[in-house]
Order: C-alpha cells, then structure tokens, then sequence
C-alpha cells in the first residue's frame, strides 16, 4: 500500500467513525433525557428553560414507578406477553412444519392467506373483535387480549418458522426415519434442536411486538386491574398536567431490561431474520 | 395429514380476519351513531357520504404524505446504519444493540419521550435550537397545523428506521465476498463496488422491507394517538387514527366500518405486490 491509499484509507475511517457517532447522538440523545428526567426533582422538571441534567439527583420518581399498581401492569404484560408467544410457538410450530415438509393441495393458497394477513390493516378488525368480545363477556380478561394478539402473531410465526425449517436439509429427517424414528421422533430429535436459534428469533420477535402492543390493550381492557404498561404508564397523566418524573422513571425501568435483552440475542436475531422471513 | 397439522392456524384466521371482514362489510352498508343505535340499511351511501366529505381527502392525502416520508427515510437511514455498522470495530455489537433500541421500545413512551422533548417551554428542541439560531421564537410544535404533520414523521422515522437497519444488516451479511473481490479486481472502487454488487445482491430484500415498512406505516396508530390524537383539527389524523376515533370517541360505528373497508381496499393493492414479489423469487414453493 502507498502513502496516497494509506492516508485516503485513514479519512474514510475516520469519516465513518464520526458517522456512527452522529448515529449514535441521534438515537440515544432523547433517551439520555428520559433518564436524566428520570432523576429530577419537581423544581427541576418545570425549569424553564430545561436543564439537562438534574440539579440535585432524586430517586423519589422511581418510588412513584414502583408503585404497587405498576408492578401490576408489569405482571399483566408479562402474562400476556408470554402467553401469547408460548401459544404461537406451539400453534406456529405445526403449521410451518406442514407448510415446509408435507405437501397437500391448496398449499400455495392457504400460505397467501397466511401472508395476506400480515398485511391486513387491523383497525378493519378490532371494531367486530370489540363487538364480539362485548357480546361474549370476555371483554377485560388477560385471554381476550392474547386471543387478540394471537391474529397477527400467528400468521408470522409460521412465516419465520417455515422459513428456517425449510433450512434444514430434508435427507437428515429420512435418514432418521430409516433408522426407525417416526415422523414425530424424527421431528422432535433431528428437525427440533437444529431449528432452535430460529425459533428463538422468531420467539424474541413476536414477544417485542406483543410487548408493546397499545391499540387491543386501549380498546380490550376496560378495567383498571388489567391493564398493561403501554396502557397503564398512562395514568401518568393527570388532569392538571403530566407528571413527567414518574412517566419518565418507568419508562427507563422498562427500556433496560428490553435493551439487555436484545444485546444478549442480536446475532441470533439478525441472521434469524433474513433465514426465517427473506431468505424463506 | 397436512391439512391436520395447519387446522388450528387456519381456525384462528376464519375467527380473527375472516369474521371481522365479512362483519366490517356488512356494517359499512349501514348507517348507525349513538343518537341512532339502530342500524339502518344504506346501501353505498355510506361511500358515497365519504367520497363527497373534503375530510376523506384530507386524510388521504395526509396518509400518503405521511407513509412515504416515513418510508423513503427509514430506508434511507437504514441501509446507511447497515453500511455503517457492517464491517467489525470495538464496541459494535454494543451499538447495534443501542440503535436498535427506538425499535424495540413501547411506541407509547416512545410518543410520551417526543411530547415532553417537543414541549414548547420544557422541551430541549426549542431549547437548543434557539441556542443555535435556527429558530427564532419558541415553536408550539404539536398544537401548529403547519408543524405537526412533520413533527409525528420525524418521531415515526426515530422509532422506526432500525427494523430496516436490522434487514439491511441481515442482508449484507448474506452478500458473497468474492463477487466484491471480483469487481474489485475490475478496478471498482468503493462506490463501484456499492452500486455493481452490493445494491443488486441485496436488492430483493430492499423491495421486501419496502413494502413490509409501507404497509407498517400505513397502518401504525399509537405514534400519533399519543403525541397529538390527528389533531390539531384533523392535521395528523391518518386513517387507523381517523377510525379509531370515528368508532370509538364519536360511536360512529357504520361510518368507520366504511373508511375501515376503504384502507383494506388500498392495502391489498399493496398486499398483491407483496405476494408476486415473493413468488417471483420462487418463496412460496
């Protein structure tokens, strides 16, 4: 290498590292406030103009967050969440080995309608879910919000799932069966443990999307005791103004362990994701 | 044995779309509202109500302004993140994990996060961008016509771009060395090689997060639920807000059904390309 491609090599790096740091600023500047606001006094919250950082750090904010009727909407969306990814996992499961191993008529088109309600505008169908749940009585119940959550998490955990078992070389699972497995032994001892990391992926995906579902958790939970965070943070807002402590102090309880969660996982999640819904 | 294992998937779908689907059709043919309960039978008039209010083409428009700038941006910052973040350097998993983050946050504090920045007397934009020159009296963001619009895009764009960093990543990935080292060889230089391989190899993947952010966005509701509620007057209201509140602030129930059918029927227009292009490249085989 010559000096000129050595020197030209330096300012591109050092173009792009000034680049990923503008990235950064831009991404993590209004979550350094949500944090900063987390620690701030009353006197600090309604300066104006807004310091950034707090003047006398307080952790009274984080008290009001840990209130008992939070940790409430934390185990309703616990619930709720888990439910609903252990159901679609389980459901997803069968479906997307038949859409990738078996072959039936109707195959094609039944997997465009699987696809199809990917796409499906869900204001179309959370007016008559709405009405039906009403008429059923289930309104207000942690299953009526999984059943819910159900429609659009299962329609895209078959498509990820088929995605990556289509990965999996078929002869693995004959050889098995000619060694005397059935088409389920076969299934849960050859096709199960090398499928894993995708359905982990596909596992992590459908909880963040459920986790933070707001629309069926505004219209479905009528009742205080039920609600999740996305719904309950709310109660933040007060007649007079909001309290911008506490709201911000919560907040930041729920963002770390979402943030640990993802820095655990994101390779098996990035390459989960091109396998399952792309690569197909 | 197929049909076996995919009955239940199937039972769910027949509840949960086809049902509400047959339901919101035969409920856009009626006329009802709180003052009415009883359903009365339109017909199409409901449709044509809609097609004759200047309201429909506010919304529309604001739909479509709102989707496609939402849209090109993600893009545009999500293959730039990508690119950014592709080759190793100390610390990248830990920034990856950080500029994924807007994504994997509750839209509602997400929203909440933006209204407290956007405040006009407690928010830091009007602070620093005061302290820069580039305002010269504190704006009023959410609650100015001209403003709002634009505002719950930049918001939209923050929470969204890094679902399509994570696909360009993903797809970057995938992208065989030796074609670079290829054209390389030719003489390509970085931009050669940007344009001659890199876009055409990941190109398909390009056109699927397209279309995938683009129905996303025309259908995302708490961003704009939470910062403004489609006001001030209808200004940001987009159509899954513009229903939401037909249906369940104003009990309009015939009338939502019918803007409801409307955006079925654009997005499956979007559903269709969606389809042939993954036939195209043989995914549904």
């Amino acid at each position: 290498m010559d000096m000129k491609t050595r020197s030209r090599e330096a300012v591109v790096k050092a173009v792009r590292y000034f680049l990923i740091v503008l990235l950064l600023l831009f991404v993590l500047f209004p979550f350094l406030y949500m944090v900063s606001t987390a620690f701030k006094a009353e006197e600090d919250l309604f300066s104006a103009p807004p310091k950034f950082l707090p003047r006398g750090p307080t952790l009274s904010n984080f008290q009001q967050a840990l209130q008992p009727k939070f940790i409430r909407y934390f185990m309703n969306s616990f619930i709720v969440t888990i439910g609903t990814t252990i159901i679609v996992i389980a459901v997803a499961l069968f479906s997307s080995y038949a859409f990738s191993r078996l072959r039936f008529k109707g195959r094609k088109f039944l997997l465009k309608i699987i696809i199809f309600t990917q796409l499906f505008p869900l204001i179309v169908i959370i007016i008559p879910i709405y009405v039906l749940y009403n008429k059923t009585g289930i309104v207000n119940t942690h299953l009526s919000l999984i059943i819910a959550y159900l429609a659009f998490t299962v329609p895209v955990g078959v498509w990820m799932l088929r995605g990556f078992f289509k990965g999996i070389p078929y002869n693995l699972e004959e050889a098995a069966m000619v060694d005397g497995c059935t088409r389920l032994t076969a299934f849960i001892r050859v096709v199960l443990p090398l499928a894993r990391p995708g359905i982990s992926a596909t596992a992590v995906y459908i909880f963040i999307v459920t986790w933070q579902e707001f629309m069926f958790a505004l219209t479905m939970l009528t009742g205080e005791k039920m609600r999740t965070l996305p719904v309950g943070i709310l109660d933040f807002i007060r007649q007079y103004g909001v309290n911008w402590g506490g709201l911000m102090a919560l907040s930041t309880l729920i963002t770390i362990p979402v943030f640990i969660l993802f820095l655990v996982l994101q390779r098996q999640f990035i390459s989960g994701l091109t396998q399952g819904s792309v690569k197909g | 044995m197929g049909y076996f294992f995919v009955i239940p998937t199937f039972l769910l779908v027949a509840a949960l779309f086809f049902y509400p689907l047959v339901k919101t059709i035969i409920d856009s043919l009626y006329k009802s509202s709180l003052v009415f309960p009883k359903p009365k039978f339109v017909g199409f008039g409901n449709f044509i109500d809609i097609l004759s209010d200047r309201t429909f083409y506010e919304i529309l428009l604001q739909s479509f302004i709102w989707t496609i700038v939402v849209v090109v941006f993600q893009f545009l910052l999500g293959l730039g993140s990508a690119f950014l973040l592709h080759n190793p350097f100390p610390g990248r998993d830990v920034v990856r994990a950080v500029v994924i983050l807007p994504w994997i946050v509750p839209g509602v504090i997400t929203g909440m996060l933006w209204v407290l920045l956007y405040d006009p007397q407690l928010g830091m934009i009007n602070h620093v961008l005061f302290k820069l020159g580039i305002i010269e009296k504190y704006m009023t963001w959410l609650s100015d016509k001209k403003t709002a619009l634009l505002a719950v895009i930049f918001v939209a764009i923050w929470k969204g771009f890094p679902f399509s960093a994570l696909m360009y990543m993903a797809a970057l990935q995938g992208v065989n060395p030796e074609l670079i080292d290829a054209v390389k060889i030719d003489g390509a230089g970085r931009w050669g090689q940007f344009f001659y391989v890199v876009i055409p190899e990941i190109s398909p993947i390009i056109r699927i997060t397209l279309l995938l952010t683009f129905v996303w966005t025309f259908n995302y509701f708490e961003i704009i639920y939470i910062m403004t509620k489609g006001g001030p007057g209808n200004a940001t209201h987009i159509f899954p807000t513009y229903i939401y509140n037909l249906a369940f602030t104003r009990f309009r129930f015939g009338l939502a059904a019918t803007y409801a059918m409307i955006t079925f029927i654009i997005l499956t227009l979007f559903s269709v390309l969606y389809m042939r292009e993954l036939e195209k490249r043989e995914l549904l085989d």
